[in-house]
C-alpha cells in the first residue's frame, strides 16, 4: 500500500517529549523581542520619530535625540565592514588556495582561536594600543594631507572616534566573516575548478572565476558580518568616544547605540523617559540586525542549493 | 605578453598573502602584550591576586581579582546547564526529525536569536528579572549568560548530532531499540566527542561575555559571594569598568586579570583541539 | 613530430600503481582513442597529459610525457594547460555565468579574443564547431541550467574550443549523455580534427570505431595494443583486444 510515511504512536510520543524543551528558544526569542518592543513603546508614544531627528541625551530635561548614536552605529558598522571586506577574502583564499597540511591547519585554527576570543580582551588592546597607532599613523596623515574632505576634516584629538570604532571591530569581525567565507569557497564542487583548468587559467584566473561564482554567498557573509557589528558593545565603548556630537569627521569621538547604552542605561531608572528611550534605540538595532541576519543567512542557503548540489 | 601575465600573478600573490598577514597579526600582537602587561601585573601582586579584594583607586597595592573570579566561576555554572539541556534537546528534535517544519523553524530562530546584540539581552534580564527582584544577582546575571549561549549550544550540538552516520542509527533500530534508546545509546555516544567540545566552546564563550552582565550582575567586589540571588562581579566586567576608569592601578588590575581570562580562553581552546584529535576513527 | 610521446609512463596513487610503464604516440591532427574497460587507468592517462593530475592526493608520475614540445612532467602546469582543453564525464558549465559568458571566458583569459566584436566570433565560431549554435543563438543570455545534459556538454566542447587549444582532452564525453546527443557530440569531435588533435576517452568500442583514427587499448593500467584504428578493429592482434571488442570485458 504506497502512501506518506506515518507516524508510529511511538515516534510522536518522541517527538511531542522533545517538545516543551526545544520551544524553549523559540520563546526566549519572542519574549526578547515583545519586551523590547514594549518597552519602547512609551518614548515612541511620547516622542514620535522626533527622538531619531537630533542628538541630545539630557535626561534632566528628558530631552533626548538619538541621531548621533544611530548614526554612528550604521557608520562604525559600515567602516567595520570595509576593514572585514579588505582582510576577509585574502585571508579566506590563502588557506583555501596557497596553504597545504600543517600550516594550513595552523592559520586556520589561529582563525578559529580569534573568532573566540572574548570581545572584552578585543576592546581593552584596541583602547590602549590600537587607538594610538591608528591616530600617528592613519588619522594625523589623512587629516593633514586630505583637509577638504569633510571625512577627515577634524583633527584628532585622542584618537578614539568614530573610525577606531570602526576599524577596531573590523577587526574583531574578520575571523567570523573569514570562516563564512572560507565555508563557501570550499564548498565548490572540485569540478568547477577542473572545468578552470580545462579552458587553462592559471591560478589567479581560476580563483577569479571561482570568487565570482561564490559572489551571493561573500555578499551574504559580509551582510552578517555588518549584523554582528551593529550590535558590538565592550569594543565600541572603549574606543568611540562617547560623545553625542554629530559630526561627519570620521575622527571626531561619536557613539553608537550600544555605547550610549552601556554608559546610561544604569542610571536610567532615575528619569522618567530615559530608559524607554535607550530601548527604543536598541530596538531599532535589534530589528535591523534580524533582518540582515535572516536575509543573509538564505542567500547561502539559498547560493549552497544552487551551486553545491 | 607572456611576462606581463606570470607578473600580475606574481602580485596578486603578493597582495593575497600581505593583506592576509595583517589580516592575522592583531591577534598575535593582543596575545603578545596581554600576557605582557598581565603577567607583569600578576608577578608583582603574586598568589595574593586570585584571594584578594580589588584597590582602592588610589592605593598603591594591586589587590586582586577574588569576587569577580568567584562571580564568573558561579553564573558559568548555573547558566551552563540551563543552555546545554534546553540546547541539546532542540538539537536532537532537529537532528532526528530533520524535515519536520518546527526543525526548520527552530534553525531559523537559532540564527536570528545569536542575531540580538547581547546588551538588549542584558537590558531585557533587567527588566524581567532584576526589576522584580529589587536586585542585581548571579541569578539574573546567568539567565543572561543562558539566553546568549542557547544558540551556540544549540547550533555547536546539532551539527554534532547530524555529523553521526546514519549507519549507526540504522543498527539502534534494527536491534529494536526505542527512539529515545537510540538517542542516549547511540546518537550521544558516538558524537560526546563534538558535543564535549560544542560545551567547551560555549564555556569560553560565557566567561568572556561583557555586556549581557553589565545590568544584571551588579558589580558587588567588596566580598567574595556565592550567593545566587545576591549581586554579584565577573572578570569580564571588572576588566570593563576599570579600563574605562582614569586610574593607573585600576588600569594594572585591568591588564592583570585580561590575561588571565586570556589564558583560561586558551586553555579551553586547546583542550577542545586536544579532544579533536582523539577523534581519529 | 607527434602531438604527445609517453615513455615509460607509471602512476601510483599511493600505493596502488594505477598506469604501469606506458608508451604511447599520438600523431598531430587525428582523433586519437583510448579504450579499454573501467578501472584500467584511462581517465588517469589523459589527466597526465594536462597535469590535472595534480589535483589528486598522493598522486606520483614516472617517466617521460612530451606534450606538443613540452616536458610535460616538469614544465609549469599553468604554462602547459594554455594549450591544451579539456572536457570532463559529467557536463561542469560555470552556473553563474551565461551561455555566452561560459564559451567567452576561455577566449579572454587565454588572449584569443579582446574587443566585443572578436568576443561574439569567436564565441559564434565554437559554438558552431560544438553543433550547438543554432540550439542556443537565440538564447545567449540564458543560463546553463537551462540546458539540457546533452545539450550542456556541447556548451562544454564550445567552451574548450573557444580557447584555441592545440590539443583536446575528452574524458569520456557522451557517458551521461542520450544517444542523440552523443551522436551529435561525435559528429563535431571528428570535425574539429584539421584545428586540433584530439585525445578520447571511451569505454564504448563502437563510439570508438565511428570516431577514432588511431586507437590504444589499456588494461589493468598497461597499453595492450595500439595502432592505427581501422588495423585494431579489423584485425586486433592481442587477446584483451579481442575480448574488449567483442564486449566481453
Amino acid at each position: 500500500m504506497v502512501g506518506t510515511i506515518v507516524f508510529s504512536k511511538r515516534d510522536k510520543l518522541f517527538f511531542l517529549s522533545l517538545l516543551p524543551l526545544s520551544i524553549s528558544l523559540l520563546a526566549v526569542l519572542v519574549v526578547s523581542v515583545t519586551t523590547i518592543a514594549l518597552r519602547s513603546l512609551d518614548a515612541f508614544q511620547h516622542f514620535g520619530l522626533a527622538l531619531f531627528a537630533s542628538s541630545i541625551w539630557n535626561p534632566e530635561r528628558e530631552v533626548y535625540g538619538l541621531l548621533a548614536p544611530v548614526i554612528g552605529s550604521l557608520t562604525t558598522s559600515a567602516i567595520a565592514l570595509l576593514t572585514a571586506l579588505i582582510l576577509s577574502i585574502p585571508l579566506a583564499i590563502t588557506i583555501a588556495e596557497y596553504l597545504q597540511g600543517a600550516l594550513k591547519s595552523v592559520v586556520s585554527s589561529i582563525v578559529e582561536l580569534m573568532g573566540g576570543m572574548p570581545t572584552i580582551v578585543y576592546a581593552v588592546w584596541a583602547s590602549q594600543y590600537l587607538v594610538p597607532f591608528l591616530k600617528q599613523f592613519a588619522m594625523e596623515p589623512l587629516h593633514s594631507a586630505l583637509p577638504f574632505i569633510p571625512l577627515f576634516s577634524c583633527r584628532p584629538v585622542t584618537g578614539f572616534s568614530v573610525f577606531a570604532a570602526g576599524v577596531a571591530i573590523g577587526i574583531s569581525i574578520v575571523p567570523y566573516v573569514t570562516t563564512l567565507i572560507l565555508e563557501a569557497y570550499q564548498s565548490i564542487p572540485v569540478m568547477y575548478r577542473e572545468a578552470c583548468y580545462g579552458i587553462g587559467a592559471t591560478r589567479y584566473e581560476s580563483i577569479k572565476i571561482l570568487l565570482s561564482l561564490a559572489r551571493p554567498a561573500i555578499i551574504a557573509a559580509l551582510v552578517l558580518g555588518f549584523a554582528r557589528a551593529l550590535g558590538e558593545t565592550t569594543i565600541a565603548v572603549t574606543t568611540v568616544g562617547n560623545s553625542m556630537y554629530l559630526s561627519s569627521c570620521l575622527f571626531a569621538p561619536g557613539y553608537t547605540v550600544s555605547a550610549l547604552i552601556a554608559s546610561q542605561f544604569a542610571n536610567a531608572y532615575l528619569y522618567q523617559y530615559a530608559e524607554t528611550v535607550l530601548y527604543s534605540s536598541i530596538l531599532v538595532v535589534v530589528l535591523i540586525a534580524i533582518a540582515l541576519s535572516f536575509y543573509g543567512s538564505t542567500t547561502i542557503v539559498r547560493w549552497r542549493l544552487r551551486v553545491v548540489v | 605578453m607572456y611576462s606581463w601575465r606570470k607578473l600580475r600573478e606574481k602580485l596578486f600573490t603578493c597582495l593575497i598573502i600581505a593583506l592576509s598577514v595583517l589580516a592575522i597579526a592583531p591577534v598575535l600582537h593582543i596575545i603578545l602584550t596581554v600576557f605582557a602587561n598581565g603577567f607583569a601585573v600578576i608577578a608583582k601582586a603574586g598568589t595574593s591576586f586570585f584571594t584578594d579584594l580589588p584597590p582602592t583607586p588610589l592605593s598603591k597595592e594591586v589587590g586582586g581579582i577574588a569576587p569577580s573570579i568567584a562571580g564568573t566561576l558561579l553564573m558559568t555554572a548555573i547558566s551552563l546547564p540551563i543552555a546545554v539541556t534546553l540546547g541539546l534537546f532542540a538539537a536532537i528534535l532537529t537532528a532526528e526529525f530533520p524535515s519536520n517544519p518546527l526543525s526548520l523553524a527552530v534553525d531559523a530562530i537559532a540564527k536570528s536569536l545569536a542575531s540580538i546584540p547581547t546588551i538588549a539581552v542584558s537590558m531585557i534580564v533587567y527588566t524581567l528579572v532584576v526589576v522584580p527582584m529589587k536586585s542585581f544577582s548571579a541569578l539574573a546575571g546567568a539567565v543572561a549568560l543562558a539566553v546568549i549561549a542557547l544558540p551556540y549550544t544549540y547550533t555547536y550540538f546539532s551539527t554534532a548530532l547530524r555529523s553521526v552516520p546514519s549507519v549507526y542509527r540504522e543498527a539502534a533500530f534494527a536491534i529494536a531499540m526505542s527512539r529515545w534508546g537510540a538517542v542516549v545509546r547511540v546518537l550521544i555516544p558516538v558524537a560526546r566527542k563534538a558535543l564535549t567540545t560544542g560545551v567547551l566552546m560555549t564555556v569560553a564563550r560565557v566567561m568572556g561575555e561583557t555586556a549581557a552582565l553589565l545590568f544584571t550582575a551588579g558589580r558587588f567586589r567588596t566580598g567574595v559571594s556565592f550567593s545566587p540571588t545576591a549581586p554579584v562581579d565577573a572578570i569580564p566586567l571588572l576588566i570593563f569598568d576599570y579600563i574605562l576608569s582614569p586610574y593607573t592601578v585600576w588600569h594594572q588590575v585591568a591588564w592583570g586579570a585580561t590575561a588571565l581570562l586570556l589564558l583560561a580562553y586558551l586553555m579551553v581552546f586547546l583542550a577542545t583541539k586536544l579532544i579533536v584529535k582523539e577523534v581519529r576513527l | 613530430m607527434f602531438a604527445v610521446e609517453m615513455n615509460n609512463v607509471s602512476v601510483y596513487i599511493g600505493d596502488r600503481q594505477i598506469l604501469k610503464e606506458v608508451t604511447l604516440r599520438i600523431p598531430y591532427n587525428t582523433v586519437f582513442v583510448i579504450m579499454g574497460p573501467s578501472g584500467s587507468g584511462k581517465t588517469t592517462l589523459l589527466r597526465v597529459v594536462n597535469r590535472l593530475i595534480d589535483l589528486v592526493e598522493g598522486a606520483r608520475v614516472e617517466g617521460f610525457v612530451k606534450v606538443l614540445n613540452f616536458d610535460a612532467l616538469r614544465s609549469d602546469p599553468y604554462e602547459l594547460r594554455k594549450y591544451i582543453g579539456m572536457v570532463f564525464q559529467v557536463p561542469n558549465p560555470f552556473p553563474h555565468l551565461t551561455i555566452y559568458e561560459n564559451v567567452a571566458v576561455a577566449a579572454k583569459i587565454n588572449g584569443v579574443a579582446k574587443s566585443k566584436r572578436e568576443l561574439d566570433e569567436v564565441v559564434k565560431w565554437a559554438l558552431e564547431k560544438a553543433m550547438l549554435w543554432d540550439e542556443v543563438k537565440d538564447r545567449l543570455y540564458d543560463y546553463p541550467h537551462q540546458l539540457s545534459g546533452g545539450q550542456r556538454q556541447r556548451l562544454c566542447l564550445a567552451r574548450a574550443l573557444a580557447m584555441k587549444p592545440r590539443l583536446l582532452l575528452l574524458d569520456e564525453p557522451t557517458a551521461n549523455i542520450d544517444p542523440v546527443n552523443a551522436r551529435k557530440l561525435e559528429e563535431a569531435i571528428v570535425s574539429l580534427k584539421d584545428e586540433v588533435t584530439v585525445v578520447m576517452v571511451t569505454h564504448s568500442p563502437h563510439q570508438a570505431a565511428r570516431v577514432a583514427d588511431y586507437v590504444a587499448v589499456l588494461y589493468d593500467g598497461r597499453v595492450v595494443e595500439q595502432g592505427p584504428a581501422q588495423q585494431l578493429f579489423l584485425r586486433p592482434s592481442t587477446e584483451v583486444a579481442q575480448k574488449l571488442l567483442r564486449g566481453e570485458i
